[in-house]
């Protein structure tokens, strides 16, 4: 059996290191966006530009259609000698994926600058900008640009001022993975056959759009077939000439697989895994290009592993080494990110989720021994990608949290836990049938998704509600320029009470909200127009019945559809119990003074700083006064983003997963009435609190997020650093029974790093040391060495939990 | 004076060396023992006092120009202390921005302490944890603590007492009737080595540890102080006397210096200064000793 050593052995990692928002020190900029051995693949978008150039004027969805094809007959293919599952996006195993049809840009100044210089050749950077001059103005973004052109109001508010980031990111619906491996994609293109036909029948009004989707489509699908009896050959090709008979076997193993799927249903183990990873990498590198895997594994595969081994083609240690060698393919993957996201990203490859547990969708528990294979291949790779999530709920039985804490105590950042319990009534709440509500799972990091169903889902962006509150303290006005920029609340030295405050602070969230998912929604008109997915769209639900591409409807039983990324919760409530208590409660000072305070990032008056800081309530810490402000804060908030919704009728909702933008939207924040100073991160989730600010243990941190009503808001994320020795020995049991008290007080969500300060710190003296050392930085883990300096120190001064 | 309120330093959450399970322990304050090694030494007067932190200073001078009797000044940067004169007045401690100066011990009622403790209720529930109450020495506010514990047990909470057994026979007795398990101290078995390094004979304590033992669940919580009581010979008595007992579990808490500092902050001198932590050979040497008299052992680090 092959080892985790000699399979991370054959890895280049593609972690991007966040560059831009704190990059303090000299080192940082010099060490570039990425390790140097990384490249981009250029492969994908030279195919693609071809194609593009020969079908100009054809129907937008055809054309998708035809470049997949192009793309997918000419590309490299290889195969690894250590690979039984096999699959490439681009031409070698040191590239990373752009997406020149998205936006070209930002890489195309990455390269030039010192940030990204390593990541081409020049020859390689002489084919980018000859690429960049065929899609200046036929990217998305540069569509998208043209689109504003010309309002006032569109033009001034999307660019980044730091109230929000409004990111370009694409949908990540999860393919039906379930319907693939049991029909096979000849069925699904029996199926789009059969609508094909009956539309001939019946003739719809949109009969001319239905029929380009659905002849798209079944382009695509017959491509990947193609594709993968491609790699059929390079298979046969190199067992050919194989010396190595255990090679040899393996050699033919993959070609018969790849002749079969994911053309045909999958019938063993191998071919289930084969199958799932064909689609994942055409859905997510190369078609388009975005994240997530969102597949529930131990649900879909459980049963295919437990059939081989009742036939007696497996043993469970074939299968432990066939999953180490889907989980090195998932490691080995790499976006280019633009220098701005990298803020966003730090340290991130791609951002793939694999779930295990939780409840199907009859109410049973679905834990079988996949589930526990999932953490075993987990514990042995120790690798960023996949990410594992573990639903829980009320029957999760306890050997699986038994099994969780071993992994979660190598301190690799997952399984972060997510809570049935509060999560299937939330997606009832929103709309979801309970069946489709216990189907949930997570796609990217966090982000929530009915496999299968409606891939059209899209965050509007990143907002900061503590900057919120700083506009709301400046009647929307920028002090420096003078600039009415906000909405025109009122004068706060005229306030009364806190409710004032709270009004005017959500008066601008109203305003910024509604400023965001506006642009957001004329961006969805141009992916809409400009990128269809006939490929995703053939393997997603609802898509073929309706002769329409996944971003052109929305299934209305759907309850996930739309969110806003708020971040700076816990600082907004701290601020706010900060105020009541000093100016309105005790009187010390006046809201004009405190304002004056805080202009001057609290110069001059360091008394009051200190008294805010020390006695102050701050969320975290079991405290009513505050808890309850936190709550109002996180619910009221929730019901301003509910209050707009998209072409379709779907709401939008409040997501508190915040990535790493606590720390780069902090560093566009003046200083706030919790203590704050200018520039500071704010709280690293929505359910977290601001960091190093809880001060009375675990259980007091989670006896707040208690208070916040799980029924309101999603992704509501909660990170938290605990001593490895907590989770080890004699107190594993106790950490155990922690986990099942925040499953019954209902949080949604917790995570964890388990890292001593010690090591962290040594670990920044001599990177060299560390270069595998794993922590958890946001829904999401990275390697330490990886992050800036800034975001390291934050890493440590989350407050480690323990006695 | 205190209404039938407890004198307390301390009231830690996610406790999960203090008795089974994830449990809050309640730290009264005041102590009958000086034990030289003590690592909370702001537990031990029997009245609330006055602690410094120097590095949260930021100079402003208010604690001076506050104290009634002078007892605070600056030198260059330094704020210093002139401990003869405090009178534990807390106005400084009350002024102070940046909590460099804090109080330590305050009265709280039996239904203030319970509240804190009902707040994990949920926790102890999954883990079968509950309350401890420790110190300084919790017999010293006896009333207090019986009252507590039968309240608690009343709210079905498990009770825990960690004591030096330092009390008569008929408070301690009260006590125990609302207490599921006693973490009982042991630090030495010859009476003059005791009381060089308590400060008290051991004599009552040795007779309370036999009676709690026959009342109550008793497990032994053993420091292992370099020098003091870490020979194996020291080790071994303990041990025996255990066994007399059938005790079920015995702690072992191994020396370190992460109180030392302490001292300094609350005008107080560390007199084991230098003393090197107990180290991993001499804490397997005590574990084998207590194991070879049938004793189940857990090492809290």
């Amino acid at each position: 059996m092959i080892t985790a050593e000699e399979l991370r052995k054959t890895l280049t990692i593609k972690g991007v290191r966040n560059v831009r928002r704190g990059m303090e020190t000299k080192d940082d900029a010099e060490r570039g966006m990425y390790r140097p051995e990384v490249r981009i693949g250029m492969e994908r978008g030279r195919f693609l530009t071809e194609s593009y150039k020969m079908t100009e004027g054809e129907p937008m969805v055809i054309r998708r259609a035809k470049a997949l094809e192009h793309i997918l007959r000419n590309m490299t293919i290889y195969i690894q000698d250590h690979e039984c599952i096999v699959g490439n996006y681009a031409e070698s195993p040191h590239d990373i994926f752009m997406p020149i049809d998205m936006t070209w840009r930002s890489f195309r100044r990455a390269v030039v600058e010192e940030d990204g210089k390593s990541l081409l050749d020049d020859k390689g950077k002489a084919e980018l900008q000859e690429l960049c001059r065929y899609w200046d103005g036929k990217s998305v973004r540069d569509i998208q640009v043209k689109a504003f052109e010309g309002c006032p109001q569109l033009d001034k508010y999307w660019q980044y001022e730091g109230t929000y980031l409004w990111s370009h990111w694409y949908g990540l619906g999860v393919p039906d993975y379930e319907k693939l491996l049991k029909i096979g994609l000849k069925g699904i293109l029996a199926q789009i056959e059969e609508r094909l036909q009956e539309i001939r029948n019946t003739i719809p009004y949109d009969y001319f759009q239905q029929k380009n989707f659905l002849e798209a489509a079944a382009m695509s699908i017959k491509a990947v077939i193609a594709w993968a009896h491609r790699y059929a050959d390079k298979a046969r090709e190199l067992a050919g000439s194989e010396k190595n008979p255990q090679r040899k076997k393996e050699l033919e193993a993959i070609a018969a697989t790849c002749d079969r799927v994911p053309e045909n249903p999958a019938r063993t183990f191998q071919e289930a895994l084969q199958s799932f990873y064909f689609v994942h990498c055409v859905t997510r590198q190369i078609e388009f290009v975005s994240t997530g895997i969102g597949i529930r594994f131990d649900l879909c595969m459980g049963p295919f592993y437990k059939k081989d081994i009742e036939a007696g083609r497996i043993t469970r240690g074939d299968a432990l080494d066939l999953l180490k060698r889907l989980w090195i393919k998932f490691e080995g993957q790499g976006f280019a990110y633009s220098q701005t996201l990298s803020g966003i990203y730090g340290g991130v490859q791609t951002l793939s989720a694999m779930n295990i547990g939780g409840v199907d969708r009859d109410g049973n528990d679905v834990t079988n021994e996949m589930t526990y294979l999932v953490l075993d291949t987990a514990k042995e790779m120790m690798t960023l990608q996949p990410n594992i999530t573990l639903r829980i709920h009320k029957g999760t039985p306890t050997e699986l949290f038994n099994r969780a804490t071993d992994v979660i105590a190598t301190g690799v950042g997952y399984p972060s836990l997510f809570n049935d319990e509060a999560l299937v009534p939330l997606l009832q709440r929103w709309g979801s049938p309970l069946e489709e509500a216990r189907d949930y799972a997570m796609a990217g990091c966090v982000y929530i998704e009915i496999p299968g169903k409606n891939g059209h889902r899209r965050m509007a962006g990143y907002f900061n509600l503590a900057k919120c509150l700083w506009w709301a303290l400046h009647r929307g006005i920028n002090p420096k320029t003078g600039e009415q920029y906000g909405a025109p609340t009122k004068d706060p030295a005229t306030f009364k009470s806190i409710e004032e405050v709270m009004d005017a602070f959500l008066e601008q969230v109203r305003f910024f909200v509604h400023k965001m998912i506006q642009i957001e929604e004329v961006t969805r008109s141009v992916y809409e127009e400009y990128l269809p997915l006939p490929f995703l769209s053939a393997v997603t639900k609802g898509c073929i019945e309706r002769g329409k591409d996944l971003g052109s409807f929305k299934d209305p039983n759907d309850g996930i559809c739309n969110y806003a990324v708020a971040a700076g919760q816990a600082n907004v409530a701290d601020a706010l119990a900060a105020i009541r208590k000093f100016v309105f409660d005790n009187k010390e000072i006046s809201m004009k003074e405190l304002i004056a305070v805080l202009d001057k990032n609290w110069a001059g008056n360091e008394v009051l700083h200190q008294k805010i800081l020390t006695q102050a309530p701050k969320f975290g810490n079991n405290d009513d006064y505050v808890d309850q402000i936190c709550n109002f804060v996180h619910c009221k908030t929730e019901e301003i983003i509910e209050e707009i919704a998209d072409k379709y009728g779907a709401r939008y909702h409040f997501d508190g997963s915040v990535v790493s933008t606590g720390y780069s939207l902090g560093a566009d924040t003046p200083a706030t009435p919790d203590g704050r100073r200018d520039g500071d991160e704010l709280s690293d989730a929505s359910l977290s609190p601001m960091i190093g600010r809880d001060v009375k243990g675990p259980t007091a941190v989670l006896a707040s997020c208690a208070k916040i009503d799980p029924l309101k808001g999603y992704n509501q994320l909660l990170n938290q650093r605990f001593l490895p020795q907590f989770l080890k020995g004699a107190n594993k049991d106790v950490f155990v029974n922690y986990l099942k008290s925040w499953r019954d007080l209902r949080i949604p969500h917790i995570q964890f790093n388990v890292v001593d300060s010690e090591t962290l710190r040594d670990a920044q003296k001599h990177p060299e040391k560390y270069t595998n050392l794993v922590v958890r930085v946001a829904g999401y883990s990275a390697y330490f060495v990886d992050l800036s300096k800034g975001l390291q120190d934050s890493i440590i001064s989350r407050t480690e939990q323990g006695f | 004076m205190n209404d039938g309120k407890g004198l307390i330093f301390n009231i830690q959450k996610y406790a999960i060396h203090d008795g089974p399970g994830i449990r809050t322990s309640v730290f009264m304050k005041g102590c009958p023992l000086y034990c030289k090694w003590c690592s909370n030494p702001e537990s031990q007067r029997a009245h609330p006092e006055i602690m410094t932190y120097d590095i949260r200073c930021i100079s402003c001078h208010r604690c001076e120009e506050i104290c009634p009797v002078n007892a605070i000044s600056f030198n260059e940067k330094r704020r210093q202390i002139d401990w003869e004169k405090c009178d534990n007045c807390f106005k400084c401690s009350g002024e102070c921005p940046s909590k460099a100066i804090e109080r330590i011990g305050n009265y709280l009622t039996v239904d203030e302490v319970l509240n804190e403790v009902l707040a994990d209720e949920i926790f102890y529930r999954n883990s079968g944890g509950g309350m401890t109450v420790s110190g300084g020495e919790p017999l010293l506010q006896w009333e207090f603590v019986a009252e507590l514990c039968r309240k608690a047990k009343e709210k079905g909470i498990h009770t825990v007492l960690d004591t030096c057994g330092f009390a008569s026979w008929n408070v301690m007795e009260k006590v125990l009737k609302h207490v599921d398990l006693v973490l009982f101290d042991v630090k030495h078995m010859a009476a003059t080595k005791h009381k060089e390094g308590t400060g008290v004979d051991n004599e009552l304590i040795m007779s309370n540890a036999g009676k709690t033992a026959a009342l109550v669940r008793t497990w032994f919580r053993v420091p292992l102080i370099p020098g003091f009581n870490d020979s194996p010979e020291d080790i071994r008595k303990i041990a025996e006397f255990a066994r007399s007992l059938h005790i079920e579990k015995v702690s072992l808490l191994p020396y370190h210096e992460l109180g030392s500092s302490k001292y300094a902050k609350i005008g107080k001198t560390y007199s084991m200064d230098g003393l090197i932590p107990t180290d991993e050979e001499k804490l397997k040497t005590a574990t084998a000793i207590f194991e070879s008299h049938g004793l189940k052992v857990e090492k809290e680090r």
